[in-house]
């Protein structure tokens, strides 16, 4: 692990002050703090830090109150909720490059909700770089709700019934049960999946990749962005994409520093 | 049952029935391109039902030839899946039935070595095979070191413990292109320095597979399989971790009294309690491997995956490469599908045990 993580890490840290060109990527040379000045003074590193902001912001509360919701309704689900559950799971299992294809299609021309669109409102639907941001973020919210779902009906059914039981006696309502009983039981997990739909949102790729492509690049989220800037065959600047890497790397670490912080004390709580 | 428990399930089930269609529509409408004429797909209203069907996208995405009569691909793999099947039932009914589920493995291996044999397939053929080859090395690495490491960290109580779970869970966070380019720098390097020497010329007469012409590590499996093993490690380190913290240290203990090694023990007790968490983490092991597409397309120019060779090969505007598209997707989700629906017991099963406790 130590190899395969701490060593790239530091290669990304070390390649991010030099000039180094795909083509001729056996050569790079020190140039000191000048990616980071260009890249700081760059347009479009500042566009997609905040389209990648604004995903983070959007699409992650809105997976973990729809992933709740959802589960709860499953929990109350008899007969046949293993054919809801599968059937829900499907956008989350399948390769995000492809549920973005699928997902797109029906939007492009001749695509079904593009037909729709244009019988309600008369009017040809076509992906502008207007919304195609909110074309990205329901696809996101599409593809990753049932990561939250499923964890948390996971956790659900480890919810011990005598708990609900006394909680019923005592008189207390579906929603204060679900406030006093259900949620604290959750706790942990809703933490875990706020930290990873957290870092997954932060570092989106392939949706956006699809959808966006070189069309719309007002749309390109940091990671699209970076790979844009390193592997282009041409103009492939290894070291401006190494600098952005590392500036990613920073992101990520401040908007997670709290959850960190609380698992951390869980940590140290559960030894003692 | 009194009408308000009545209406309530009725709401229940209405609400579960539009979220369904919520998630499913794009697949039904992805199925649907994928097995019409393209005049269909062309027309400006969709045609809904009453067109007429043909198995010419997914012929022309798999095959070389275009007069094949896909019923037959599509017997072949009936037959060799329910043989597979078969083989595998009867090892979850049998007492001592690994051998069984090693049956069902060969068989499948036998049908897809077969396969291009009985009909020429096209390029996409040996994307899948790279897939699928990339998809269980993976599973295999990263699940050995994943029970290791987390056990060594569920036994081992120190403070330290739980601060390098903290640092994988830190790494966890790491954005891919944090990696992608050293891993690419690195393998170019590696590939330089091997060149240099001339180990790249080797002939490794034993290892000379179909897969290996030049020994080298970018645009090769390693190098995919390595990443993905980096990528996925916190992950693993951290489910096994929890889910042996549930596993008192008395089993072990017990075992170790009666004369087991600490190995054996580990090996004959531990293991067969931990199925369903292995089962559990190689399900999403199996889903992150197969479904990558930033590593295979940065580090592997030529040797793509099938997620890489979907969308390098469906970029265009015709209606032609839009069927052609949703049959590719309709293939590739299939297999991953099947799968989960398989294991979707285990897999609630696993992360309620283990994702609880954190």
């Amino acid at each position: 692990m130590l190899v395969l993580m701490v060593v790239p890490l530091v290669t990304t840290i070390w390649l991010s002050f030099n000039e180094l060109f795909l083509r001729d990527i056996n050569n790079p040379t020190w140039i000191g703090f000048d990616n980071y000045r260009e890249v700081l003074g760059d347009e479009e590193f500042w566009a997609a830090v905040r389209f990648t902001l604004l995903f983070v912001a959007v699409t992650v509360p809105i997976n973990m109150i729809f992933g709740l919701g959802v589960a709860l309704l499953l929990d109350k689900v008899g007969r046949g909720r293993s054919i809801y559950l599968a059937a829900l799971l499907l956008p989350f299992i399948v390769t995000p490059v492809v549920g973005t294809l699928i997902y797109k299609d029906l939007f492009d021309r001749g695509g079904l909700l593009a037909w729709l669109w244009e019988v309600a409102t008369d009017e040809p639907f076509l992906i502008t770089s207007g919304n195609v941001k909110w074309l990205i973020i329901v696809q996101a919210i599409w593809h990753v709700m049932p990561f939250a779902m499923i964890t948390f009906f996971a956790g659900l059914q480890t919810l011990p019934e005598d708990r609900v039981e006394a909680a019923s006696i005592d008189g207390a309502g579906y929603w204060r049960q679900l406030w006093h009983v259900t949620l604290p039981h959750l706790r942990v997990l809703i933490l875990f999946v706020a930290l990873i739909s957290i870092m997954d949102a932060y570092r989106v790729y392939d949706s956006v990749f699809v959808f966006a492509g070189d069309r719309f690049t007002d749309a390109h989220t940091l990671q699209v962005y970076t790979v844009e800037v390193a592997v282009d065959p041409q103009i492939g600047r290894v070291g401006k994409g190494n600098a952005i890497g590392v500036l990613n790397v920073i992101g990520i670490f401040v908007v997670l520093i709290p959850f960190l912080v609380i698992s951390y004390r869980d940590q140290i709580r559960e030894r003692t | 049952m009194n009408e308000q428990t009545l209406r309530s399930r009725i709401g229940v089930h209405g609400t579960l029935l539009i979220l369904v269609v919520w998630s499913v529509v794009p697949f039904l409408w992805a199925f649907q391109t994928s097995i019409k004429f393209t005049r269909d797909v062309a027309s400006k209203t969709p045609v809904l039902w009453g067109y007429e069907t043909t198995a010419s996208a997914y012929n022309s995405f798999w095959m070389k030839d275009d007069d094949i009569q896909m019923w037959n691909v599509a017997a072949y793999i009936a037959v060799i899946a329910a043989v597979a099947a078969f083989f595998g039932w009867s090892g979850r009914r049998l007492e001592n039935g690994r051998a069984f589920f090693f049956a069902a493995a060969g068989v499948i291996a036998l049908g897809l070595w077969q396969f291009p044999n009985i009909w020429r397939a096209e390029d996409e053929y040996d994307f899948l095979i790279n897939s699928i080859i990339v998809t269980v090395l993976t599973m295999l690495i990263s699940l050995s070191i994943g029970l290791l490491a987390g056990y060594g960290l569920a036994r081992y109580t120190g403070i330290s413990g739980a601060v390098i779970l903290i640092i994988a869970l830190g790494f966890r966070a790491l954005p891919r292109s944090a990696f992608v380019l050293p891993y690419f720098f690195g393998a170019t390097r590696i590939d330089q320095w091997l060149e240099d020497r001339g180990i790249a010329e080797w002939d490794f007469p034993l290892i000379d597979v179909p897969f290996i012409d030049e020994f080298g590590v970018l645009d090769s499996k390693i190098a995919i399989v390595m990443a993905l093993v980096a990528v996925n490690q916190p992950f693993t380190i951290w489910m096994f971790r929890s889910f042996f913290m549930d596993v008192p240290k008395e089993i072990e203990e017990a075992a170790m009294m009666d004369g087991a090694t600490r190995i054996q023990a580990f090996r004959k007790v531990i293991i067969p309690i931990m199925w369903p968490a292995i089962i559990a983490t190689g399900l999403f092991t199996l889903l992150l491997a197969y479904n990558e597409y930033l590593f295979v397309r940065v580090l592997a120019p030529t040797e793509w995956t099938l997620p890489v060779a979907i969308v390098s090969l469906t970029g265009g505007e015709s209606s032609r490469t839009i069927t052609e598209g949703a049959a590719a997707s309709v293939s590739i989700t299939l297999p991953i599908v099947i799968v989960i629906i398989l294991f979707q017991k285990h897999l609630v099963k696993g992360l309620g045990a283990g994702a609880v406790k954190g």
